[in-house]
């Protein structure tokens, strides 16, 4: 049953980046409203074969290299549709619809390989459904970051080239892009922060000190970390925006990524191990 | 088919404006002239449209040609010109070409500045007045509320509207793709040239908070300045005040540029890189065409914004094309109704004569019978009637078919024709 929500999940993210794009293609002058419409409508389905998924575990389905997967592809919907709610950056959905896409995608294809499996019992704390939330939401909020400063890359060289037609014509302001980078890389790295520190914590107590230090997830996630402290520092004290923002954001996204997938690909450490 | 629409006007492109302002109707004076239209003979509906770009009368009833005739006369003796002076700039529409044109005007097709909302506004009022004065009936109501709702779908679904085709809007939609919002920006405008000068206005009329003006003179920087609602800064401190700058403005030149991309790049540094727009609307140059090079800098020029310009009136064409295909199908929708009220009567004449044709030959060849008795006077009744209605049974039920088809037209003319109806001549030669 989870499957089959799944399953709808990724047909609605279809549809989205669908709608996204022929939106693009048509030159059409806003983006059809329709994108949010079929990105809440999966992520609402997404949210059920997670549900579903957790309640059969017993506790919340992040263990599996696609759940996981599955898990950041939701949270990055939802911070979407928040932040697309109150501002008008409707044209991400374009990055974003596909992103997710992809995560579920990878979601639906690699779960023939990882069914259910519990915690082994040495994990089983109340730290793990903290410290994955929090990983993951700050994970999410990156991807955010990281479609905003793409989106940001674009508009900039189109009004430096001032090469104006096109169908990249309504697309949010500069100013906007920039301002939600800003805001997703700031809440994304407090949250980050938090779920390194519950990870430390919850390992610490489960191995002990010469286990966690040395695990490579660990090792990725301070080198995210940063680079984060460092944009923002920029941000902050050398008044580092616009261009230079958006490349580093991406930068670091793509640590991300690396760590995410080369650590649960080739199992190392204890995140690769354990799971 | 003897119902008709007609419109006369006149507007921005047939009559100078001069004119315009004589012929206008201003608001206290449309009431009492929509009454003397609807006195008109002829005349069974009306309405008038007046606004600075435009002066048109509608009217709606029989004989279009005869009404068409008189519009030009009703509008200047209106104003107390001579017919002669108003006639050389009026246009006539009649029947589907006038309710296009109403349905162009309410969607703003056919404004001086195309897709600019105001019109419907006014259109909305004035037929609001002709409502209230009685001058408008059934067929300006809906025609008056399908043009509303053809111009509300040409807004929503075509950007006819959200182009920028002016220079000074170009540089207005740039500046909202850079900035987030332009309330809590500053604007520089070097120069106190007539187009620097429209540009400030186009950015100041869309929130940009703050002015400063600077120009050789300092003199004429205080003028604008004061004009403009904004601050005089004299030209010395250019330099000290372009960092401040999120817009600047260049509307003067002289010899070499006014602004190096180096003191950009000075400005820049202690303006903590925020972005910064420049728009040279000299020639030659105000600004080093280098500058765009830096970080965060968006220069363009005259060339640039003319390009944009230049791009959306290509978009809009397309756009307008789109427009156009919604009112054409709004005016075939309007005039099948219209049309469509021309079968009815048509049957319901065609029935009346056939009933007075029946009528008069009874009473003509009772005499002849002499006196019947009850019985077989109503068989008398129930024959004529059943040839009667077995004749026109064909005829009605083609009409009918055929309301709201292309060929409605020919039948409703035909039928009309053949059984002579609406001809005051009918009698002559039939007995």
């Amino acid at each position: 049953m989870e499957r089959l929500f799944l399953d709808g999940a990724a047909f609605l993210y279809l549809a989205a980046t669908i709608a996204a794009w022929t939106g693009v293609a048509a030159r059409v002058d806003a983006p059809p409203r329709l994108v949010s419409r079929f990105l809440a409508l999966g992520a609402a389905a997404h949210l059920l074969s997670i549900g579903l998924r957790s309640a059969a575990l017993g506790d919340i389905a992040v263990a599996s290299f696609a759940d996981a997967l599955s898990f950041l592809g939701f949270l990055l919907v939802v911070v979407f549709l928040v932040v697309a709610w109150r501002r008008a950056v409707a044209a991400l959905g374009a990055v974003v619809s596909p992103l997710a896409l992809g995560l579920t995608v990878a979601a639906v294809v690699g779960e023939g390989r990882a069914a259910l499996r519990p915690l082994p019992p040495v994990l089983d704390s109340a730290w793990f459904p903290v410290h994955v939330t929090l990983a993951f939401l700050g994970d999410a909020l990156f991807a955010l970051a990281s479609s905003a400063s793409l989106l940001y890359l674009l508009q900039e060289r189109r009004l430096k080239m001032r090469r104006r037609a096109g169908p990249l014509r309504h697309l949010p302001s500069l100013e906007t892009l920039d301002r939600l980078n800003h805001a997703c890389v700031l809440w994304g790295l407090v949250l980050l922060t938090l779920g390194i520190a519950t990870g430390i914590g919850w390992a610490h107590e489960a191995w002990g000190r010469a286990a966690w230090a040395s695990d490579p997830k660990l090792v990725f996630s301070l080198v995210v970390w940063a680079i984060y402290v460092v944009l923002l520092q920029g941000r902050m004290v050398a008044g580092w925006r616009g261009r230079r923002a958006a490349t580093l954001t991406i930068a670091g996204f793509a640590v991300l990524l690396v760590s995410l997938v080369g650590v649960n690909v080739l199992a190392i450490g204890l995140h690769g191990k354990a799971f | 088919m003897d119902r008709g629409i007609v419109l006369v006007g006149l507007n921005h492109r047939t009559a100078p404006v001069g004119l315009r302002e004589c012929v206008a109707f201003p608001n206290g004076r449309l009431e009492s002239a929509l009454v003397r239209l609807v006195e008109l003979p002829g005349v069974a509906e009306g309405a008038i449209l007046s606004t600075c770009n435009r002066v048109e009368v509608v009217a709606c009833g029989s004989d279009p040609e005869a009404i068409g005739g008189r519009l030009p006369g009703f509008l200047a003796r209106e104003h107390g010109l001579a017919a002669e002076v108003v006639a050389p700039h009026l246009y006539t529409h009649r029947d589907r070409e006038a309710v296009r044109h109403l349905f162009r005007v309410a969607a703003s097709l056919d404004s001086m500045v195309v897709g600019e909302p105001q019109i419907l506004g006014q259109l909305k009022e004035q037929y609001a007045l002709a409502a209230a004065a009685g001058a408008a009936g059934r067929v300006l109501h809906r025609c008056f509320h399908r043009a509303f709702s053809v111009a509300k779908r040409v807004r929503t679904e075509t950007a006819v509207a959200a182009r920028a085709v002016s220079v000074g809007s170009a540089a207005v939609e740039l500046a909202r793709q850079i900035f987030d919002r332009l309330g809590d920006k500053t604007a520089l405008l070097i120069g106190a040239g007539t187009i620097g000068e429209l540009t400030a206005r186009q950015l100041l009329a869309q929130g940009v908070g703050t002015l400063f003006v600077v120009n050789r003179t300092f003199e004429r920087a205080i003028d604008l300045a004061r004009e403009l609602g904004g601050l005089p800064v004299p030209f010395e401190r250019l330099g000290r005040s372009l960092p401040l700058a999120d817009l600047v403005i260049g509307a003067a030149s002289g010899e070499g540029p006014l602004l190096s991309a180096a003191a950009v790049g000075e400005a820049m540094r202690e303006r903590r890189r925020r972005p910064m727009f420049l728009i040279d609307l000299a020639v030659p140059r105000a600004f080093e065409p280098r500058i765009n090079g830096l970080d965060g800098v968006y220069l363009y020029d005259i060339d640039d914004l003319e390009a944009v310009v230049a791009d959306n009136r290509g978009a809009r064409a397309a756009e307008a094309a789109k427009a156009e295909a919604i009112v054409d199908a709004a005016v075939d929708t309007f005039w099948r109704w219209f049309a469509g009220l021309d079968v009815v009567p048509t049957i319901v004449a065609l029935r009346e004569r056939a009933e007075d044709i029946r009528q008069r030959e009874i009473a003509r060849h009772l005499r002849a019978l002499g006196p019947l008795d009850a019985r077989q006077r109503e068989a008398l009744e129930h024959l004529t009637s059943a040839i009667v209605n077995k004749l026109l049974h064909a005829p009605v039920s083609t009409l009918r078919r055929h309301q709201g088809d292309a060929g409605e037209g020919c039948y409703i003319e035909a039928a009309r024709r053949l059984f002579r109806i609406g001809d005051d001549a009918d009698d002559a030669g039939e007995d």
